[in-house]
């Protein structure tokens, strides 16, 4: 469809709308960028717009730096980068109609099927060079991937797991696990902060991000792995239901929520850095921080195990190619810069992140082997994927669906209210039927 | 909560000022058969934009209640019917939170109404006198009014922070010599509600305060010196002046603030968020519209909320207006 | 009731007034102390309060983190805001004042039936209709026209323009026909002039109103050279771990326009009710 064409389509929706609302729904609503989402490829030159989160100052300064590089290295395509406030990312990208939407789009990883599905994103597979993505880990590429394409990849992933206070925790007498393989059981974690909390002035020893609240990403990304170490998951064929809700799940729930009275609500983010807990459960962003504070005092710890191995989380910020881009070929080229070595390790150096190229993850000073996030780099190099999550695969990706916002939004309602009290059985069950119902209506959010 | 009541329609022994036409035919009769069309003129461009802006997409609103509608998703919208009210009322998993959420209101608006503008009455009365400085001191009890809700809700998250380096809790633990500790005031279901309404009432106090400082000032001084002469004790100075003298503005006020408080939103999203904010206990029937059309992207369900939510506010209004009518010019 | 008072009877004012004022004004002590110290002092308790190593360090970042093309400016986010708000206010005192006059003070069949229509749609909450609103113009997003347009026109603007104009005695526009004037020239030339206070608190109240406002941009504008101020917040909220010094400091930053425009407004808005200009 040429622009003009779209514009008077665009006259005669707003007319249409004033006329008869739901005709203009059906012919103009949200996602309509028309039917084929692929990218046209382009002379590979020109300008390319580029959309981006606002993270931390240094996360920005190191993209903002690619980009320079990237349009002073050569002359034919030149990037217009714009930073969209981090919180709000994700609505904007909802909101935004895809013959708006830039070239080159960052997305947070779980968003991926949901931005497919509205037809906002284009298979990155033609545009991005082969040396690219083989380069990527696989867990970057199943975050990315679905139906056989790919519509994203990755500068960095994430690492999730427990940071402790090795002068905190050897005072107290609490054995902890070296490694994956001695993980420590729910139950041995309990006993932990029992123990912990015999030594702690405000018997608060854990650290939970409580600051972040769990009705946001957060709360799934952090705790999904309670659900997934119990045997559960959020979803599965489709339905929520007996997955989420399942009994081994429910009481892992209860375990979980049995630990709030040894939880520091840590307001002000700095229980862990200033020594009020010995035990912090959060990913990899807080490592800078932490390691300056506590330096060889740091130990890097796996989360507990509900009884099906140790579970943790995967998937972070991606980069794809909107869909209605017109230069698939300078987009691609732009990416392929991004992606390169230079770039992820600024960039991961700067967050903390474990890198998503493997050429970059086994360079990296934090991820390599004797690396103090050596815990991390293992636990990606055990991925699940999102569905079929084993005893020993160990880092899992947020369900790769189109509905998955209703998820993410139902599951950490019903962590925030288990949290706050409530009976972790109905919590469980009334999320998962929202979410079944959700899908039910939107015929399972299958991707035409 | 903001509102408004300029001076002029406190005092009840004015009559009711017609309109104006002309009923003279001398110089000025040539306007006289022209008043429809300037009044008509002159009503037009808000009167337009209020229709275009607010009661069009209202109406589509309801018709969106009627359809499974999604935002940006590919699928044609599905008749639904009344399945959305349906599930609204009778569908636990809806209508419990919905159902809660009325609730939320009806105890916000029953506490804040009275609270907030007996408060406001008090205060008005306490500047309502000629000292030095009184400028400065109304001014600072106005402060809270130019801050924007959401603002608001981020410095009292920090002021009712449940550990204990909150402020509260630390003064709390000063004052009590260690006795009270720290308290979840935002989390736990008992005095979520009570924060929320705190807040509000903090911020919105002042606003009140100056419209019925102005009415306080336009009851004539004879009066009270016509009371004070009549040996009149304070209380029955203002039982028997200031409260009549005032009751057009007070009763104003009071209506308007219900009518506002139904659209309590901001403070609660923000603090359920990421405060810590008891969801049960707190949500409103707007966060549960607005999170119900953005977070879940749901725009039917939303639809319908916000349809039958209209219609209890307006059902609500009567009821208010028909109660108070026979003491109100309004 | 203004009546001087005996100095003793001062003293005691000053005092619970002054105790009174200062624990209501607490919070707001609080946002800009917090605002001017290192973030992890912000929440010592009782003793976040009191003012050691004070700075504007948080100032400075916040400004820092405005200030590219691709972030955005933190003085364009500023002026965006008050652009808007601007044309909010100013098109809405032209528009709703003079509607309120055509139905309070003409006669003209219809009149009552279009006044109930203004009042039920006052009910109507802006949340509710953003998402149709959100259809109808969602080519227009990325604008500056469609941030200010939709809200000129102000239900309870002209409510609060029609409660007062009622108030007007007749006598004032009977003189203005009896010289020959016509409705327009008696609204702008009269009755205006005559109506500050409501002009001024409907000024006021339709500028906090739309400083604040957030859903709308959110869902509008994705452009940082459109986008107004309150949406920058965010940024900061976002951060992990949150870093309140600075979200303080953005609070003040966003909060310091208001307060001036509200300091100008102010004598015009207390002291200009109280006089008895048009009881006449």
């Amino acid at each position: 469809m040429n622009s003009t064409s779209r514009r008077h389509r665009r006259t005669a929706c707003t007319g249409l709308a004033l006329a008869l609302p739901l005709a203009a729904l059906a012919a103009c609503g949200g996602g309509s960028g028309g039917g084929d989402t692929s990218a046209a490829a382009g002379s590979g030159k020109g300008t390319i717009s580029v959309w981006a989160h606002q993270g931390q100052k240094s996360e920005d300064t190191a993209l903002q730096n690619a980009v320079k590089s990237f349009n002073s290295s050569q002359s034919g395509i030149k990037v217009e980068l714009k930073l969209i406030p981090g919180n709000d990312y994700t609505k904007t990208i909802t909101a935004t109609d895809a013959s708006k939407l830039p070239d080159v789009m960052e997305f947070d990883g779980p968003t991926m099927a949901n931005f497919v599905y509205n037809k906002k994103l284009a298979p990155i597979d033609s545009y991005v060079s082969a040396k690219t993505m083989s380069n990527a880990t696989a867990a970057s590429k199943a975050q990315g991937e679905i139906g056989g394409k790919h519509y994203g990849l990755g500068m960095y992933d994430s690492g999730l797991g427990i940071y402790g206070n090795k002068k905190l925790l050897d005072a107290a007498g609490v054995k902890y696990p070296t490694s994956l393989s001695d993980d420590w059981t729910a139950a041995e974690f309990t006993a932990a902060l029992k123990a912990l909390k015999a030594k702690d002035s405000d018997g608060k020893s854990l650290d939970v991000q409580e600051n972040n609240g769990f009705a946001t990403e957060w709360g799934t990304y952090g705790f999904a792995p309670v659900v997934w170490s119990a045997g559960g998951s959020l979803i599965k064929d489709g339905k929520a239901e007996g997955a989420l809700d399942a009994p081994a799940v429910v009481s892992a729930m209860k375990t979980f929520q049995s630990w709030k009275t040894y939880v520091d609500p840590n307001t002000d983010g700095n229980a862990f850095a200033k020594g009020r807990v010995a035990l912090s459960w959060v990913g990899h962003w807080m490592y800078p921080a932490y390691s300056k504070a506590l330096g060889s005092d740091l130990v890097v710890l796996p989360l507990p195990d509900f009884g099906d191995g140790p579970k943790t989380g995967q998937g972070s910020w991606a980069w794809g190619i909107g869909a209605n881009s017109k230069n698939g070929k300078a987009a691609g080229a732009f990416l392929d810069g991004l992606l390169g070595d230079t770039n992820v390790t600024a960039m991961t150096t700067a967050n903390g992140a474990p890198p998503a190229t493997k050429t970059a993850l086994a360079a990296s000073p934090l991820y390599k082997k004797g690396g103090p996030l050596e815990l991390f780099a293992e636990q990606l190099a055990k991925p699940c994927g999102d569905s079929d999550i084993t005893k020993s695969c160990v880092a899992v990706t947020r369900p790769v669906t189109a509905g998955y916002p209703t998820i993410t939004a139902k599951f950490g309602d019903a962590l925030n209210s288990i949290y706050g009290g409530a009976d972790p059985k109905s919590a469980l069950a009334k999320a998962a039927r929202a979410i079944d119902q959700d899908f039910s209506d939107n015929d399972g959010y299958k991707i035409q | 909560m903001k509102t408004v009541e300029p001076a002029h329609s406190v005092p009840s022994r004015r009559p009711e000022s017609p309109p104006v036409t002309s009923v003279t035919t001398t110089r000025a009769g040539r306007t006289r058969n022209r008043d429809w069309l300037h009044g008509l003129l002159m009503s037009t461009p808000a009167v337009a934009g209020l229709i275009a802006f607010v009661g069009i997409p209202f109406g589509y609103a309801v018709v969106l209640s009627f359809y499974n509608v999604r935002l940006g998703s590919p699928l044609a919208p599905r008749f639904f019917g009344l399945e959305q009210y349906r599930r609204l009322f009778t569908d636990p998993d809806v209508s419990g939170p919905f159902l809660r959420a009325l609730l939320n209101n009806l105890t916000f608006a029953v506490v804040v109404v009275p609270v907030q503008t007996g408060l406001a009455l008090a205060l008005a009365i306490l500047l309502n006198r000629k000292l030095k400085a009184i400028g400065l001191f109304r001014s600072l009890f106005f402060m809270p009014v130019v801050f924007p809700m959401t603002l608001v809700a981020v410095v009292w998250r920090l002021i009712l922070a449940r550990s204990d380096q909150g402020l509260l809790n630390s003064a709390l633990h000063a004052v009590s010599f260690g006795n009270w500790g720290a308290f979840d005031w935002l989390g736990d279901g008992a005095t979520a509600m009570a924060s929320i309404i705190v807040l509000s009432v903090w911020q919105g106090v002042g606003f009140q305060m100056v419209i019925l400082l102005a009415g306080l000032q336009q009851i004539p001084g004879e009066l009270y010196e016509a009371a004070e002469l009549d040996r009149a004790t304070r209380r029955q100075q203002f039982r028997h002046v200031t409260l009549p003298g005032i009751r057009g503005t007070l009763v104003f006020v009071a209506m308007l603030t219900s009518v506002l408080s139904f659209r309590v939103f901001d403070q609660v999203y923000v603090l359920i968020h990421g405060g810590g904010l008891d969801e049960d206990a707190a949500r409103t029937v707007m966060y549960q519209a607005v999170t119900t059309a953005f977070d879940q992207n749901n725009i039917g369900q939303a639809s319908a909320i916000t349809v039958v939510f209209f219609l209890i506010v307006v059902a609500l209004t009567l009821i208010q207006r028909r109660v108070v009518r026979p003491d109100n010019e309004d | 009731m203004a009546t001087t008072r005996a100095p003793l009877r001062r003293a005691a004012d000053y005092t619970v007034l002054g105790v009174l004022a200062f624990i209501f004004v607490l919070p707001v002590l609080y946002l800009l102390l917090g605002s001017l110290k290192p973030s992890d002092e912000v929440l010592n308790g009782l003793t976040g309060f009191l003012p050691t190593h004070l700075s504007f360090d948080n100032y400075a970042h916040v400004l820092e983190a405005l200030d590219s093309d691709s972030t955005g400016y933190f003085w364009r986010f500023m002026g965006v805001s008050l652009l808007i708000a601007f044309v909010v206010v100013t098109g809405g005192l032209f528009v709703n004042s003079m509607a309120a006059y055509g139905m309070s003070r003409l006669k003209w069949r219809g009149r009552e039936a279009v006044f109930t229509l203004v009042l039920l749609l006052m009910l109507v909450p802006f949340e509710s209709v953003a998402v149709p609103l959100f259809y109808l113009f969602n080519d227009q997003r990325d604008t500056l026209y469609i941030q200010a347009i939709p809200f000129i026109a102000n239900a309870f603007s002209v409510y609060q323009f029609h409660t007062f104009f009622r108030s007007i005695p007749p006598s004032i526009e009977e003189a203005a026909r009896l010289d020959g004037a016509g409705p327009w020239r008696t609204f702008f030339a009269i009755i205006v002039p005559m109506s500050k206070p409501v002009f001024a608190s409907v000024a006021i109240l339709t500028f906090l109103t739309q400083w604040g406002s957030f859903l709308w941009p959110v869902l509008m504008v994705s452009d940082p050279s459109v986008r107004p101020l309150p949406l920058e917040m965010s940024v900061f909220q976002g951060q992990q771990p949150p870093d309140w010094g600075q979200i303080l400091a953005f609070g003040v930053l966003l909060v310091l326009p208001v307060l001036i425009v509200f300091a100008f407004f102010q004598r015009w808005f207390v002291q200009g009710v109280a006089s008895s200009a048009v009881k006449g």
